[in-house]
């Protein structure tokens, strides 16, 4: 059978060779998502383990959960250095700080991060950085920038360098200029250094320090010297070793890299499943062309088992062999994200791909168990070909159509089930069910199509026998004669083209949203907000930005808000809060339910309607949250609010933000005129005092509700292009669907051919077959993406309006018809290519 | 025999297939034309060479060396695209099986050759062809929906409704049962008696070919012998001999 099956593969390599694209391409994605990140983990461990090489311990701040550490008192380092044991004890302060390119224009903010730390003479043997040229800072007015930045830039020693910082915008002259480690950035974040108390200066962390590094003397005990600086040390600050800080650093990475992983496994996942329909449908086209062939081996005494064991192995060599390479291609497609990344300046350190034994081993059982799965279905159906088939044609009765409606819709429900469930039940991984119910969801709907793939090509095919005659007439025909082939190979772009709508759905239904919060929300003049689409906890404006702006005389009301992050608990999940001051409840709609804004102030809390009906708290009880540090704040709570348009459910004052947040820039500023002064007027004088800031965009309503719909319109074509992916599988499981229906068809083509119809009529026959597959599919991801879409906004609810986009809906569905028009190009050449003799002569 | 009332001919054709010691010789430098008008069947054993022949007059094939005429038009001298355009227009074809296109009912496979030339079909023409046939009353069926015989009078209608200068017939009774088989080729006579229709038929089976005006027989791809007015006797007869 192993010797049979082989042969056969061997037999039908070029109708294998599509399956085994789609095998290749999905393998491809799944273990070169492994690569590229596990490549990064690496060039991260080696990076950080370089960085802390030359240090014993830290002194830093606490960080029990999100990202920000507290600052230290300065007195510490005196202490600290004090305590026995310790060699060298040097303060570093750290902070945002942006670089401004030539034009004015803030460098980078959109993704790595930009970072600014201190640098002491007396810390030289324990940096990681290294001059290479100038020298360090050591002096107000100047700064040290990493090389990547410099060369990108054209920046050289000499030249002033405006810096955006928490103090504002200054101007400084570049002294020198480092690399890190082996690379010339810290993996894309831009770099300034500055002597130690401009940093402090510039950071407004006066007497204040971000860590201590320390070395401890020679034959002294790590240990010890540990315990005894810990004895010093104050609450919420902390000594760990050198390696404990490695590890630290290398989890926040790996919570970073996690999510990029799984957003990439996630879309590889998809194009696993879209080629799973496509590996199945080949599968079973194939068998039912071989019905008597296998029915032949029946007749000589081959078990159903046997046949059904051949198709097996048969699937097995192949996705043996396709895994194989698509482990081989994805490790090519990780090579060529790196790149791609270094090309954008996110200046990976170099180093050899990272080829895990799991990534091949994942890759491989991806592939293979996939495979399986998928023809097992038609292997087994191989199994029932009766052995008289093989001495004439067995139309065998199709299966009744009440069965298939009753089991898909059975499966679908069970889908829907599970959507809902993971949508508005409160269960743990909510996201994952939601996902699992959409692939169910999926199935269930494949199984469905082919009820109305022939009343779609009926109704949706009608206009092509008008336009095209006879030609248009045979490819609507052809397009229904095998409902489930066409069904299934349209269900394989359905899934694409339904995640698309989905995200479309959503995005619509964000902007739609967005609109409403401000334009209903916030009674404001003018925002200003960070320049770039950043982390609100790795950017935002100079807090002194607005303070220039109420000094203005055009301005009335000027509240402005800082993001930081809490949660109610160890095992609760991470909130976003908001610290606020100025006159807030007039720029914002906050709808007040209880309590006074009158009351709102330090040490106190604003707690979302929802929330507080959540937690069973209202006015007069106390709020506990617990800030990154791990400090708890005992907040009692003074109002509840029902405007959802801030979109987090507590509100303190800065001054209690300040305290316990170690946090200093702001996310937005709002901003009323003050009475009497035109909008005109307004923002002349607000331009006037951004001009100097040059991260600050300052935007009116409707300005700012465009820019935000066309960052959710960036993001979501950046989405559509991944599952683009999915999509192209998709699109090869059409021209897959098509060589195998056009060898089929070969007889008919060959007389279409005899009695006169020319090649370029029988393209436009196989075009228009495929145009009308890929419609079906388009159509039917349509429908399903949109209802999917609904559910989800409905379920999230908060800051979504829902909005039906109709116009990108429809820009899919003709998309997905020229997708058809390039899948039908190779079968349409070999159907126009058919030997007219070859197909007509009678064995 | 070149007359010009020929509606197709060949002259010196010879059809080689292979290179070298592979070569096989399926066409000997025949010569031979065809009447218009005239029921004309080719005749041979398996391998002789007949169908070849039938492929090569109907501009399916081509030829090694020697030319192939439907009316005056050299098939050598023309295109593909021109070759089908020839087809479309000037011939009829009714192959052995898979004569029918499933998808399509009888109406519209009838008139696939006209439609597939965007033309409109003459519709007096048609009914009397289907008439002729006998399938008035089958026109919505699809070929699944119809016997052996109503498919192959389907394909016979097809072959006669754009009025071809001649049809070609590839062993057209080959899978029919004697019944059905006596009918379509008493339909083909008749068109060639009432209608004047010029038809070429491969065939092996005596008893079809007897409905011939003339015999040309074929033995290892070269011209061997002829008849006119054949009975089945005749014919059964001349085969014994040749295969003698």
């Amino acid at each position: 059978m192993f010797r049979l099956a082989r042969r056969s593969v061997l037999a039908h390599k070029l109708r294998l060779t599509l399956t085994a694209i789609a095998i290749v391409l999905g393998v491809a994605f799944v273990s070169g998502t492994y690569v590229f990140t596990d490549s990064i983990r690496a060039s991260f461990e080696d990076l950080f383990g370089d960085v802390n090489a030359n240090v014993d311990l830290y002194v830093r701040g606490t960080t029990e959960f999100g990202t920000l550490a507290g600052d230290i008192d300065e007195e510490i380092v005196a202490a600290v250095a004090a305590v026995p044991g310790v060699d060298l004890a040097v303060p570093s302060v750290e902070g945002i700080a942006q670089l401004v390119d030539a034009n004015g224009d803030p460098i980078g903010g959109t993704g790595p991060p930009t970072l600014g730390f201190s640098y002491l003479p007396e810390g030289e043997a324990q940096s990681p950085l290294t001059t290479s040229a100038g020298r360090p800072p050591n002096a107000d007015g100047e700064v040290m920038i990493d090389a990547f930045s410099a060369e990108a830039n054209e920046f050289a020693v000499g030249d002033v360098l405006p810096v955006i910082l928490p103090i504002g915008t200054e101007d400084f002259e570049i002294v020198g200029i480092a690399t890190f480690g082996d690379a010339d950035n810290l993996l894309g974040a831009t770099l300034a250094i500055f002597e130690f108390e401009t940093a402090q200066r510039v950071f407004g962390l006066d007497g204040k320090v971000s860590s201590v590094s320390i070395n401890i003397d020679a034959g002294a005990d790590l240990l010890t010297t540990q315990a005894g600086i810990a004895e010093v040390l104050p609450e919420r600050v902390e000594v760990v070793t050198s390696d404990t800080e490695t590890e630290d650093v290398l989890a926040e990475v790996d919570e970073g890299l996690g999510f990029i992983n799984t957003i990439l496994l996630v879309i590889a996942g998809v194009a696993v499943f879209v080629g799973a329909f496509i590996i199945q449908n080949t599968f079973r086209i194939i068998v039912a062309q071989r019905t008597r062939e296998l029915a032949m081996l029946r007749a000589v005494g081959a078990t159903g088992r046997q046949v059904t064991g051949m198709v097996a192995i048969e699937a097995f060599i192949v996705s043996l062999v396709a895994s194989l390479i698509g482990v081989g291609v994805g490790i090519l497609f990780a090579q060529g994200i790196k790149g791609a990344f270094g090309a954008f300046g996110f200046g990976l350190p170099g180093g050899p791909l990272t080829i895990q034994p799991r990534t091949i081993v994942v890759g491989l059982a991806v592939g293979v168990v996939v495979t399986l799965v998928s023809a097992l279905i038609p292997a087994r159906k191989a199994a029932r070909v009766p052995p008289v088939a093989a001495l004439r044609d067995v139309q065998r009765p199709t299966k009744g159509l009440g069965r298939r409606a009753l089991v898909g819709a059975g499966v679908t429900g069970i889908g829907v089930v599970l959507l809902a469930v993971g949508l508005i039940a409160d269960v743990d991984n909510a996201l994952a069910l939601v996902g699992f119910g959409a692939l169910v969801g999926f199935v269930g709907v494949s199984i469905l199509a082919p009820l109305v793939a022939r009343v779609f090509a009926r109704y949706v095919g009608s206009p092509l026998p008008r336009f095209f005659g006879i030609t248009g007439r045979l490819a609507q025909e052809n397009a229904m004669r095998r409902p489930r082939r066409t069904a299934a190979t349209a269900s394989a772009l359905m899934i694409g083209v339904a995640l698309v709508s989905v995200l479309a759905v959503f995005s619509a239904s964000a902007k739609a949203g967005v609109a409403k919060v401000f334009e209903e929300d916030f009674e404001t003049d003018l925002q200003i907000r960070n320049a770039a689409f950043a982390d609100p906890r790795q950017a935002g404006l100079p807090p002194a930005l607005t303070d220039d702006i109420r000094a203005l005389d055009e301005t009335g009301a000027v509240a402005r808000v800082r993001v930081g992050e809490y949660r109610l608990g160890e095992e609760r999940p991470t909130e976003f809060l908001l610290g606020v001051d100025g006159a807030l409840d007039d720029v914002v709609n906050l709808d007040l339910v209880e309590g006074s804004y009158e009351d709102f102030t330090t040490g106190t809390a604003l707690v979302f309607e929802d929330e507080a009906v959540d937690e069973g708290l209202g006015v007069g009880d106390t709020y506990v949250a617990e800030v990154p540090s791990g400090e708890v704040l005992d907040l009692p709570i003074v109002g509840v609010f029902a405007g959802d348009g801030l979109g987090v459910p507590l509100l303190v004052t800065l001054d209690t933000y300040e305290s316990s947040i170690a946090f200093n820039l702001d996310r937005f500023v709002f901003i009323q005129a003050a009475d009497g002064v035109a909008q005109d007027q307004l923002r002349a004088a607000v331009d006037a005092v951004a001009e100097s800031y040059p991260s600050a965009d300052v935007t009116n309503t409707q300005e700012l509700i465009s820019d935000i719909e066309a960052q959710i319109d960036g993001l979501l074509n950046l989405l559509i292009v991944l599952l683009g992916f999915a999509i192209v599988i998709a699109l090869l499981g059409i021209v897959n669907t098509l060589v195998l229906s056009i060898s089929e068809r070969q007889r008919e083509i060959g007389l279409l051919r005899a009695v006169g119809m020319e090649r370029r009529q029988v393209k436009r026959m196989i075009r228009w077959e495929a145009v009308l597959i890929a419609v079906f599919g388009g159509v039917l991801g349509n429908v399903v993406g949109v209802l999917l879409g609904i559910a989800v906004v409905l379920a999230v609810g908060q800051g979504l309006s829902l909005a039906i986009p109709n116009g990108q809906l429809i820009t899919y569905l003709v998309a997905a018809a020229i997708g058809g028009v390039l899948a039908a190009i190779l079968p349409a050449r070999r159907g126009a290519k058919t030997n007219v003799l070859e197909a007509i002569s009678y064995e | 025999m070149t007359t010009p009332t020929a509606a197709a001919r060949v002259e010196g054709a010879t059809k080689v297939y292979g290179e070298g010691d592979a070569a096989v010789t399926a066409l000997d430098d025949i010569t031979v034309s065809f009447e218009q008008g005239k029921f004309t069947a080719i005749m041979g054993p398996s391998g002789s060479g007949k169908s070849t022949l039938l492929h090569c007059i109907a501009g399916l094939d081509d030829l090694t060396s020697g030319s192939a005429f439907i009316g005056d038009q050299r098939l050598g001298d023309l295109s593909e695209k021109a070759l089908t355009l020839l087809r479309r227009e000037k011939v009829g074809f009714i192959f052995q099986a898979f004569n029918l296109i499933p998808t399509l009912d009888a109406a519209e496979n009838i008139t696939l050759p006209i439609d597939i030339a965007g033309e409109d079909p003459d519709g007096a023409w048609f009914d009397e062809v289907v008439e002729r046939v006998g399938l008035d009353d089958r026109l919505t069926h699809r070929p699944t929906e119809l016997s052996g015989g109503q498919q192959q009078r389907v394909a016979a209608a097809r072959a006669l409704v754009s009025r071809p200068a001649i049809v070609f017939a590839d062993e057209p009774s080959g899978n029919l049962d004697s019944v059905s088989g006596a009918e379509l080729l008493g339909f083909m006579r008749r068109a060639v008696d009432e209608f004047g229709q010029t038809i070429v038929m491969v065939t092996h089976d005596p008893n079809a070919a007897a409905y011939a005006d003339r015999i040309v027989f074929l033995a290892d791809g070269r011209h061997d012998g002829e008849m006119l007015d054949p009975t089945a006797d005749q014919v059964f007869e001349h085969l014994k001999a040749m295969g003698g």
